[in-house]
């Protein structure tokens, strides 16, 4: 047989094109990747949070700062943004990262969701009992401190993005009893203070953005 | 040769205990491979901004440096370690590898306590790291006293016990969210949840570190009272044990039946140490300077420290301090020059001053005694230390030599802790009239030297007023008497002295 016998082969079969999110097949990818991030412990975690806030309130603990229930408050939202910057943690690292174009959604829906689940849970929380501030003090100090735990995933990886918002609860604390008027030291301005929203709003943008391009990095696990 | 005439085989040699080098090996791969040396970044830019930052604004004096060491180093290093314990703690769990760790040579337990003590170990060289920057700069400008190592080792002991707490939570509950659950409820507990499980009024609340610090003179005119420490190490150690001994009986420890013995004696032990740790706190007292607990008491220790004071003259009035406030002489001495102006000859007027011991922040009220006169005070906090300001520490000083030597009247005061209610002050008509005609002379003396007394009572019994409130109407007395002519002032004290200190004097018969 020599070359001239030999047939083109046919045209390659196109791929298929990728699923739509929607369907049977785009709601188990949605499910696989909460699971991965380990989001019903999550919510578990912040449902705690909410749950001790309650207690908190309801029996009347405070720290001696002055700004009692406020600081203590404060030490929930820490917690709550804690979890959700862990839970930004991939088991898979980098290999996800070539699977598929939705993984960026995914991120970026399961951050939101675990804020907004972290403002309700919080909120639930302080609803019926007098917490200063309210529950514009909760959303705005809850998505700054949860754009810095993400923030601390995307370069340290997500195992250790807990201690971003814990240090910035303690350095917050100061500013609350000193009255600071730094606004990027949101938890001590009131809740309709203009610079502390933009500044809170600005880390929690920057945050949901890198988690959402890059994601936690990968890290040797410790 | 039958089965039954067989040899019997000879049992296997049993296996020799792993050689003790091999803990320290691995304790040597469990301290490369912990988490906790991540944390120095945050905790040595935390460190910076609070506890280095405080302790640098104390004057140098090892009592309030040491209150550091407890009150702001601690709490501000509790998160993180009990977070990174239960991240350690967890460990296995997470990774899958609890199956393949279970059959090495070591029972878990005992890797368990390994990886604990890693932990723990990183803790404390990083708490201590902390310690020797504030204790070293404290040792280049104290002029007085010591290094206090007491509180260092009960912090020691409290890293301990929350990294143990933390790495039984990982351990028992693991997950990913172990660490900042752990690192949240540790804060929390550190600073208040003791507080409130306890009751803030409640004396086992000195059980917890942060509840008690060390006293301010303490080292300077009194020595340092280790009882209360003792039984904090005592609590916090058995607290330690206990844990680690409950670890041991986990089902996943797999110690075998000698193991399970000696993690229930460990368990037994810490407890009882712990239980006698309350049970001391319990008979705690408040003694001269700070608490003690009787059966642990050393008398020698409620000596005063002697000294020589060092003095310089104001206005010919010697005025001394303790060398430890040495370089606080001149401050002292300027604000007293003033008053002495205005009063020195005058009788009563004191002929030396005298700083004494003073173990509360609060300023304690001037006392004239003699003779020879001789005003004795406390020292304020100094500039810069509980943000004191200038004419704050000057203006303290004014007021304890001036209520000294024309005294008020105590019984109708509304000062906290006097008969009224906390900064509240009695009702103006409750104030009898020759106790606010000497409330007059005290605020117009002051007002002559330059110091106008805050018109709110936290403010004003900051400053040590031992009085009620004034009134407006005494407000107006001392306007009156400030604008007199310092030789018709002078001149009007010389005259009305006695009668004004027997109460003989009325708001209306003043100048």
């Amino acid at each position: 047989m020599t070359a001239a016998g030999l047939q083109k082969p046919g045209p390659r079969a196109e791929a298929a094109r990728p699923r739509r999110l929607l369907d049977l097949a785009g709601l188990r990818l949605v499910r696989l990747h909460l699971a991965s991030r380990r989001v019903p412990g999550a919510l578990a975690a912040l449902a705690l949070c909410g749950l001790v806030l309650r207690a908190a309130l309801y029996w009347h603990w405070s720290l001696s700062s002055g700004n009692g229930a406020q600081s203590l408050a404060l030490v929930m939202e820490a917690g709550a943004a804690s979890v959700i910057a862990v839970a930004a943690q991939s088991p898979f690292g980098d290999p996800e990262r070539a699977t598929g174009r939705w993984l960026p959604y995914l991120r970026l829906g399961s951050a939101v969701g675990l804020t907004a689940a972290a403002f309700g849970a919080l909120a639930a929380g302080a609803a019926a009992e007098h917490l200063p501030g309210g529950t514009l003090d909760i959303l705005r100090n809850m998505a700054g401190l949860t754009g810095i735990g993400l923030l601390l995933a995307a370069v340290t990886g997500g195992a250790l993005a807990w201690a971003g918002p814990m240090m910035y609860m303690i350095v917050a604390q100061f500013a609350l009893i000193g009255d600071w008027p730094s606004p990027w030291m949101w938890p001590a301005r009131p809740p309709h203070d203009l610079g502390g929203a933009l500044c809170a709003g600005l880390v929690f943008a920057a945050g949901i953005v890198v988690a959402t391009v890059r994601g936690a990095r990968a890290f040797r696990e410790v | 040769m039958t089965v039954a005439e067989a040899p019997v085989r000879p049992r296997a040699p049993r296996a020799g205990h792993p050689s003790p080098m091999s803990v320290w090996r691995l304790l040597w791969l469990e301290l490369r491979r912990n988490a906790m040396p991540w944390m120095f970044p945050l905790l040595a830019a935390l460190f910076v901004f609070d506890p280095y930052r405080t302790a640098m604004s104390y004057p140098p004096l090892w009592d309030l440096r040491a209150s550091v060491v407890v009150n702001k180093l601690l709490p501000d290093f509790v998160a993180f370690v009990a977070g990174v314990a239960a991240w350690m703690g967890s460990r296995d769990s997470r990774r899958h590898t609890a199956d393949l760790v279970t059959a090495t040579a070591r029972p878990r337990w005992a890797a368990w306590l390994v990886t604990w003590a890693a932990t723990a170990i990183w803790a404390v060289i990083l708490y201590l790291c902390g310690v020797a920057v504030i204790y070293g700069v404290t040792a280049t400008q104290a002029t007085w006293g010591h290094p206090l190592w007491w509180p260092v080792a009960v912090g020691c002991a409290e890293l301990a016990v929350i990294s143990a707490l933390g790495f039984a939570a990982g351990t028992f509950f693991p997950g990913r969210f172990t660490a900042p659950l752990a690192a949240v409820a540790a804060f929390f507990l550190s600073l208040e949840g003791f507080d409130n499980a306890v009751g803030r009024s409640s004396v086992y609340a000195l059980l917890s570190p942060t509840t008690s610090v060390p006293g301010d003179d303490i080292g300077v005119f009194y020595h340092y009272v280790p009882d209360l420490a003792i039984a904090q190490l005592m609590f916090l150690t058995g607290l330690t044990v206990a844990l680690l001994g409950v670890l041991g009986l986990a089902r996943g420890a797999e110690g075998g039946l000698r193991l399970r013995r000696a993690a229930v004696v460990l368990t037994v032990a810490g407890v009882a140490a712990a239980g006698t740790a309350v049970g001391l706190v319990g008979t705690a007292r408040e003694g001269k300077a700070s608490v003690t607990i009787p059966a642990l008491h050393d008398a020698a220790n409620d000596r005063l420290i002697a000294f020589t004071p060092v003095c310089r003259p104001a206005g010919g009035v010697p005025v001394c301090v303790h060398p430890a406030y040495r370089a606080y002489l001149s401050q002292v001495k300027a604000a007293f020059t003033l008053v002495l102006r205005e009063i020195s000859g005058l009788p009563g007027a004191p002929a030396r001053i005298t700083e004494v011991g003073d173990v509360g922040l609060s300023t304690t009220p001037g006392t004239i005694s003699g003779p020879p006169t001789e005003l004795s005070f406390g020292m304020p906090p100094t500039v810069g230390s509980f943000g004191q300001t200038k004419s704050g520490f000057a203006g303290s000083l004014q007021v304890a030599l001036v209520t000294a030597f024309i005294p008020g009247d105590g019984a109708a005061s509304g000062k906290p802790g006097g008969s009224g209610s906390a900064g509240s002050g009695p009702p103006p008509g409750a104030v009898p009239p020759a106790v606010q005609a000497r409330q007059a002379v005290q605020e117009g003396l002051l007002k002559t030297v330059g110091f106008r007394l805050p018109a709110q009572p936290p403010q004003l019994y900051a400053y040590g007023w031992p009085g009620a409130l004034p009134t407006p109407q005494v407000h107006a007395a001392a306007e009156r008497f400030a604008a007199l002519p310092a030789a018709t002032r002078r001149a009007w004290l010389a005259a009305h002295l006695a009668a004004l200190r027997a109460g003989h004097i009325t708001l209306a018969q003043l100048p």
